[in-house]
């Protein structure tokens, strides 16, 4: 267990979640310090989409309690949580449709402030400012989007476009960024790519990951610390090198496969 | 050995989200595949481009030696192609009865039907006591039985079974692999995408392991526990 | 009393007065829940279909004396299911993976285009009062009394009889055939329907024809109860039946057929009692020659509000939905600069143009023209904030646009305000309506958001309207709505050049701001939920709080919009401009010319007023005219041709979202600029990078 002295921003304890009578997660607890990569793997059925989604205020939990920052957000809704620091990409990318990348952050960036407001549109003062502008094109720029950002998002490959999923969501100032299966899609030397991009940018920003992942490299080379969830439960926990090792989630995670060998 | 099966060079994508990039495989007449790989590696897409569900977006689609790119799957069920989706497989709204009338009405003509039934009754004889009841009111293990009876009496050329073994219990996956061991001994060629790898394993002759929507690795399935691993876990 | 001692009997008389229609609505829901189950197609189109087969009937009865059997035959039996066939082949098959709200607006341009064509097509016209004739010989006039309590007329039993037995037919169908047990499977799941082998695009034919069929066959069976032939009262008649099938959670067809018959009861119970209780309790008399028609309004609404489950009952049940491909996204609608700067130049220049001949060469008529289409222009910058911004399809937009219009005459009349000012605070009022309809409903999103301002429109049509306290009472209708033009300092309003010019200067400022929330960050907001609203929340977008102000906005302009139409007109004239019938051709109108863009309004502004006049230039008196004594239907029959053509231009909406002028012109723009390309490439000179822009 690598405990982590800062109190942790996203904290859940004993969340379920069941479906039609079947538990999809089973009385989970799990806490993410800001600044810290984590890792949640688990093979298919294994209740990571459930427990993202509970996480992230997309379906309510049956029991349980999720906290940021200390505070009860349980019963808060998906963009009041995304308000209080919790970011997040898509397995399938979800972008506004006829924006261009630039606008996908100025919008956000807009969101975060708050500062929209009808009269100001009317008085011709909703137009982006020059620092928004200039804050964006900073994340552009981290994230290697900068020669696209007048490019419409359907121009975009998947991989630009998890990317900008990420601009979107760092225009928030996110305290912890939950990616969900941002390999899947990809090739194997795109996916690197977008580790790399991503490390970086998660060093120069500082903020907290928290990784849904199937790719196992992707995932030992991302994270610190990992959690293992099958069939709705915890089953294993720590530094990632560690938890990737062990017989146990290797039964878990491939079948029996790496036994018979 | 004539393909029953081949996937040539084969991309699909779901709108914009690609998910497999060229991938080619073959099953032979009367052999069984196993498609292994982590989570959205591409098996499910293969298996549905393999009966049509998904037409692909490049590459061409054979069954037992035509072209059937972009065909809709009803003409992959009529040359012979049966699919198993992952999930719940069964009309939950029509009765066992119906489930089975409506592929042996398709498969055997009209006249067909009845002996087709008695047959599948036959072998699975819980079906038979459950014959009026709604398929969705099956318990998952009874609902897996009645897609295996469908196929079993129609004995198509090739059956994709999307992750058979899923949600069941460890009883009901052993019988489900007599099944389709016994399917294989009757003729039928097999393309199983399948979590569970040593069930995969014993009853397959070749593997094909996909990682990112590509073809990793191929060979036999003797060779799959060494070279596996290794390529799944190189890193750790 | 509430209940005395006949209450019994009473009873009794409404319910089997109430079958013969409640039959009816169960056959029209049945076909609409079997295209809804089978290809996913909300069908509002499905009125239009009974409306054509009852009119080819009427005309073979009537205008050419055909006997009985070979006019039904031939309108029933070969037109409706032929007409659904064909429906599915040409349109629906190629729409399979649209989503839900763009096959809704396919159906809208259907709906008002199919009766204009046939109309167009065999010359048909109703007249007043002309009754649409039974299936039965002496059906109006032999009556049988078979409980005692009320005398059903052949007609109505005919009705009862032939509903329940289609039916009947379709239940032996569903159970006990091949096609009926194909049926139930591709409703479950088409493409699992596939995997055995089966044709589930034949199926979905079969569906359709099915679904005509059963629309033809309620078509001809209702038509005797309306006094007159009108493509309208069609319309109507589904929208009840959406109330019944909403009852039956759209999926199953016996709660179907429950809702239809129960609503057809419940409407006959309520004319029996209501006006008795209304004796013993006073505040019922104000709703209580409204409240029955409305039933099936209030029933809609009330489903749909409180019972928000049934929008997740398709989706929920099919396994391998997520085969299905996800809609296509739309073409980009980044325009370049040139063409930006190309649009606004022609833009200025053309009204500029027109502004002035109109102004000093226009006769009176053509004034009144030009103002109208002004007036529309600005009413569908509404339109433009909805849909094209805001990606909601509404139907009530003649509503919010008919209570800036009554609350301007109220407000006048009661209490001597200014007319302007009274416009003003009937757009707030409107906009407050807006605001208040969108929180209950913003919860169903897609198509059900759309079913409910429908529902709403027709409440309002068939309740509100004739409450003294928004429509006038009996007072306006002795008197009319009337609405004085304004004086405003040295200008007269009276005279039509100074309100023409008020009208473009008000048309122009909502303009402006229209251009401006879309740049702002309300419409960045909006656009960002159109795009993605997962992703928009995700940024802590509130999709709720987003909705419900361009709901307020949208209804503020139509409210702002009906007011100075009702200026114009000097009258509100309600059924004339702003019944739901005229709400859904706005849409058609805006939608098939460009919902996305301030030019698009102000063209479906022009189309909308000026297309018959040019068209058909005689009919500028007869428009001057009207009253509605003379023209009952809507819209006079001479511009159907407006009909057929925005109704089937809405069809392209599926594809092309953004309409057909910004379509058409951005395909000429990049054929322009391909051949700029090739020049460039034979002289090559400075490299020039086009910069994109928002469409403008």
């Amino acid at each position: 267990m690598s405990a982590t002295a800062d109190e942790p921003f996203l904290q859940a304890k004993g969340v379920a979640k069941s479906f039609a009578g079947i538990m999809a997660v089973h009385h989970v607890d799990i806490a993410v310090a800001a600044g810290e990569r984590v890792g949640l793997i688990g093979p298919n059925g294994a209740g990571k989409t459930t427990l993202f989604n509970c996480l992230l205020g997309v379906v309510p939990v049956d029991r349980g309690v999720v906290q940021l920052a200390g505070e009860d957000v349980t019963r808060l809704p998906i963009h009041l949580r995304a308000r209080r620091g919790l970011g997040r990409t898509f397995q399938r990318i979800e972008l506004f449709a006829e924006a261009t990348v630039r606008e996908h952050l100025l919008i956000a960036e807009r969101t975060r402030r708050g500062d929209g407001a009808l009269w100001k549109d009317l008085l011709g003062r909703g137009r982006p400012k020059a620092d928004e502008i200039e804050r964006c094109d900073h994340i552009l720029g981290l994230l290697g989007l900068a020669e696209l950002a007048d490019a419409p998002s359907e121009h975009l490959s998947l991989g630009q476009g998890r990317l900008l999923e990420v601009g979107r969501a760092l225009m928030t100032e996110p305290r912890l960024l939950l990616l969900d299966e941002p390999s899947s899609g990809l090739d194997h030397d795109e996916t690197v790519d977008l580790g790399r991009t991503l490390r970086d940018a998660q060093i120069d920003r500082g903020f907290g990951v928290l990784l849904v992942e199937h790719d196992v490299e992707f995932v030992s080379d991302f994270t610190d610390r990992c959690l293992v969830l099958d069939a709705g439960r915890l089953i294993a926990e720590g530094p990632t090198g560690e938890v990737l090792a062990s017989d146990a989630v290797r039964e878990a995670y491939l079948g029996t496969m790496g036994t018979v060998a | 050995m004539s393909a029953v099966l081949e996937l040539r060079g084969v991309s699909a994508a779901y709108g914009p989200f690609r998910s497999l990039f060229e991938v080619s495989l073959t099953v032979g007449a009367g052999e069984a595949v196993a498609l292994l790989g982590s989570n959205g590696a591409g098996k499910t897409t293969t298996a549905r481009v393999a009966s049509g569900l998904l037409a692909p977006s490049s590459g061409t689609v054979w069954v037992d030696g035509a072209d059937l790119s972009g065909a809709p799957a009803w003409r992959y069920a009529r040359a012979g192609v049966a699919h198993a989706p992952e999930g719940r497989s069964v009309f939950a709204t029509l009765s066992v009865e119906d489930n089975l009338r409506l592929s042996f009405r398709q498969s055997k003509g009209r006249a067909g039907v009845g002996a087709a039934l008695d047959r599948a009754f036959e072998l699975f004889p819980v079906l038979a006591k459950r014959r009026h009841q709604l398929a969705g009111t099956l318990s998952g293990g009874e609902q897996r039985m009645l897609s295996m009876a469908r196929v079993m009496v129609d004995a198509p050329k090739l059956l994709v079974a999307d992750e058979l073994s899923l949600g069941l219990a460890p009883i009901v996956v052993d019988q489900v692999y007599d099944s389709l061991q016994r399917l294989r001994e009757a003729g039928t060629a097999l393309l199983i995408v399948e979590q569970h790898v040593p069930h995969a394993l014993a009853l397959c002759d070749r593997v094909v392991l996909l990682g990112h929507g590509a073809v990793a690795w191929h060979g036999s399935a003797s060779e799959a526990p060494t070279a596996i691993p290794d390529k799944v876990f190189h890193q750790a | 009393m509430l209940l005395g001692a006949s209450a019994g009997s009473d009873l009794l008389r409404a319910l089997v007065q109430g079958t013969p229609a409640g039959t009816v609505y169960a056959l029209l829901a049945l076909g609409l829940v079997l295209t809804y189950k089978t290809s996913g197609v909300f069908n509002l189109a499905l009125g239009a279909q009974a409306y054509v087969s009852a009119a080819l009937y009427f005309q073979a009865r009537v205008s050419w004396g055909w006997p009985i059997i070979p006019a039904l035959l031939v309108s029933v039996f070969v037109l409706a299911p032929a007409l659904g066939f064909v429906l599915e082949r040409l349109v629906f098959r190629h729409l399979r993976s649209a989503s839900a709200v763009a096959k809704l607006v396919v159906t809208i341009g259907l709906a008002v285009a199919l009766p204009a064509i046939f109309d167009l097509a065999l010359g048909f016209h109703s007249i007043a009062g002309q009754t649409p004739v039974g299936i039965i010989p002496g059906g109006a006039t032999v009556f049988y009394n078979p409980f005692g309590v009320y005398a059903l007329s052949r007609n109505e039993l005919m009705a009862v009889g032939v509903a329940a037995s289609a039916m009947a037919g379709l239940a032996v169908l569903f159970r006990y055939t091949t096609v009926g047990l194909h049926m139930r499977a591709v409703v479950e799941s088409p493409r699992m329907t596939e995997l055995n082998g089966i044709r589930s695009d034949r199926v979905s034919s079969f569906s359709w024809a099915l679904s005509s069929l059963f629309a033809g066959m309620a078509g001809v069976l209702i038509a005797p109860r309306f006094n007159t032939l009108a493509a309208p009262d069609f319309f109507n008649l589904v929208v009840i039946a959406i109330a019944a099938a909403a009852i039956g959670m759209l999926v199953s067809l016996p709660r179907t057929f429950a809702g239809g018959l129960g609503l057809g009861l419940l409407i006959a119970v309520f004319q029996t009692f209501l006006p008795r209780w209304s004796d013993s309790l006073p505040w019922l008399a104000t709703v209580r020659e409204n409240l029955t028609p409305a039933m099936p309004f209030v029933v809609l609404f009330a489903v749909l509000v409180l019972w928000p489950a049934i929008r997740r009952s398709r989706a929920a049940s099919d396994p391998l939905a997520g085969v299905e491909p996800p809609p296509p996204a739309p073409a980009a609608t980044t325009r370049s600069r040139g063409l930006t700067v190309a649009t606004r130049v022609f833009a200025v220049v053309f009204f500029t143009v027109t502004g002035l001949v109109v102004f000093f060469r226009a006769d009176a008529s053509w004034m009144f023209l030009v103002t109208q289409a002004v007036i529309l222009s600005l009413i569908f910058l509404s339109i433009t904030v909805i849909t094209g911004l805001a990606g909601e399809i509404s139907l009530c937009q003649g509503t919010f646009a008919a209570i800036g219009a009554f609350a301007s005459f109220q407000l006048v009349t009661h209490l001597g305000m200014s007319v302007l000012l009274a416009a003003l605070v009937g757009a707030v009022i409107a906009a407050v309506v807006g605001a208040v309809l969108s929180l209950p409903v913003l919860r169903l999103g897609g198509i059900w958001l759309s079913i409910a301002t429908l529902a709403f429109a027709y409440f309002f049509d068939s309740v509100m309207v004739k409450l003294s306290w928004v429509g006038g009472g009996k007072q306006a209708l002795a008197e009319g709505t009337r609405l004085p033009r304004p004086l405003l300092g040295p200008f007269n309003m009276n005279d039509n050049r100074t309100f023409l010019g008020l009208s473009i200067i008000l048309l122009l400022i909502v303009a402006f701001a229209v251009v401006r929330i879309r740049e702002g960050t309300v419409g960045q907001t909006l656009r960002a939920l159109r795009g993605s609203e997962l992703g928009a929340q995700s940024i802590g977008i509130s999709p709720a709080r987003a909705r419900i102000t361009a709901f307020a906005i949208s209804a503020f302009i139509a409210g702002i919009g009906g007011a100075l139409l009702a200026i114009q007109q000097q009258n509100v004239n309600y059924s004339s401009n702003f019944s739901p019938f005229a709400s859904l051709f706005w849409l058609v109108l805006v939608v098939s010319l460009g919902s996305r863009t301030v030019e698009g309004a102000m063209q479906a502004g022009a189309a909308f007023g000026l297309f018959d006049a040019v068209l058909l230039k005689g009919a500028v008196i007869g428009w001057l005219l009207r009253s509605p004594a003379r023209i009952p239907s809507v819209f006079p029959l001479s511009g159907t041709w407006r009909f057929v053509l925005f109704g089937l231009g809405a069809l392209q909406f599926a594809r092309h979202p953004e309409g057909l002028v910004e379509n058409g012109k951005r395909g000429a723009t990049e054929a322009v600029d391909r051949w700029l390309a090739a020049r460039r490439e034979r002289s090559p000179v400075v490299e020039r990078t086009t910069e994109p822009e928002t469409a403008a």
